[in-house]
């Protein structure tokens, strides 16, 4: 940038004949000056966000699903000769007293310190990978 | 290409059905084979239909953090995944460190504590999985998409059909639960990835305060 464009953009009105002889500056001024060409948003052109939609609730494929559901359930629990309530039961049940003696017992032959070393690296781990910002709607 | 791709996964899954659950050739089940085989597909089908009720209520209760727990699900995976990883360890041996406190009373509630955190992670990080799911099998695509559909849209629309596709892949033996496994893994992962759905920090950075 030459000296007069220096003292022309530092003063446009005091140095206005500088536009006349210098042809860089009448050009980019003459570009800041015109009028933006804005253009309508198509939104269909964009892509389609996650939250578009998302509130609508389809009620007869709600409704349709969870009775046709019951109806194979009510179905196969006649078929079985167990009454829902009791299958549901039987599917919940989970003995978790075995369950922490089996792992305790997989994890017994570390020792105290083995299993002391091994929560701390888990745990770390896990505090590590939580401390991560979700990515998700910025991706 | 979607529609091809479930189709052929739907032939893939019946034959593997077929062939596991089917009586060998030459071979007769006994009757009351019969009646097991019919009694654990009962008790299957009616915990899915619990599930579907609980993915319900649930959606109705919180569908937008189900959706956004089901994006980062979609958006990282792998990340979902690993951190479902560790949560599971991480649970299983601060368990057993609690049932070694029961003598000292103090690890009863400890326990009591524990188990309905990892309940409620489960269930939640498993309904963001349905939706996911559902997502990716019918969700739409563009807005034109979208506006022809008059049922297959929206939350509720994609947590049940997920909750009735990995509910039928859940019926196959073998590879079902292997599959639901690994759906619980992730749903455990992206629930505490994004601290279920409210995409807050878990631990706040320390820093001192201006005087």
């Amino acid at each position: 940038m030459k000296d007069a464009c220096q003292r022309y953009a530092e003063d446009p009105e005091a140095n206005a004949g500088h536009l006349r002889e210098c042809t860089n500056c009448r050009e980019i001024y003459g570009q800041l000056d015109a009028s933006i060409d804005s253009q309508p948003v198509r939104v269909d052109a964009l892509p389609l966000a996650p939250w578009e939609g998302a509130g609508y609730r389809s009620w007869p494929l709600v409704i349709g699903g969870a009775l046709a559901l019951l109806a194979i359930t009510l179905g196969l629990c006649a078929l079985a000769g167990i009454s829902l309530p009791a299958a549901i039961r039987a599917g919940a049940q989970l003995n978790w007293r075995a369950l922490l003696d089996m792992a305790g017992g997989a994890v017994r032959p570390l020792g105290p310190i083995g299993f002391a070393v091994l929560f701390v690296v888990v745990n770390t781990l896990l505090v590590v990978l939580l401390r991560r910002a979700p990515r998700g709607i910025d991706a | 290409m979607r529609k091809g791709v479930v189709l052929a996964l739907s032939l893939a899954a019946t034959v593997v059905t077929a062939l596991i659950a089917a009586p060998p050739f030459g071979g007769s089940i006994t009757f009351s084979q019969a009646a097991s085989m019919m009694t654990r597909t009962a008790v299957s089908v009616s915990l899915l239909f619990v599930w579907i009720i609980t993915a319900i209520v649930v959606t109705l209760m919180s569908g937008r953090e189900i959706r956004y727990s089901s994006i980062e699900l979609r958006t990282s995976p792998l990340h979902c995944f690993a951190l479902g990883l560790v949560a599971v360890t991480s649970f299983v041996l601060t368990a057993i460190l609690f049932s070694d406190l029961i003598p000292f009373l103090v690890g009863i509630p400890l326990l009591v504590a524990l188990s309905v955190f990892a309940v409620l992670t489960k269930v939640f990080g498993t309904i963001a999985v349905f939706h996911a799911f559902g997502t990716i099998v019918a969700g739409t695509r563009s807005r034109e998409q979208m506006s022809r559909r008059r049922w297959l849209r929206g939350d509720l629309a994609m947590v049940v059909i997920g909750v009735l596709l990995l509910g039928a892949i859940r019926l196959i033996p073998v590879v079902g639960p292997i599959v639901w496994g690994i759906a619980s893994v992730f749903g455990v992962g992206t629930a505490l990835a994004t601290k279920f759905g409210r995409r807050e920090p878990w631990f706040l950075v320390w820093r001192p305060a201006d005087v």
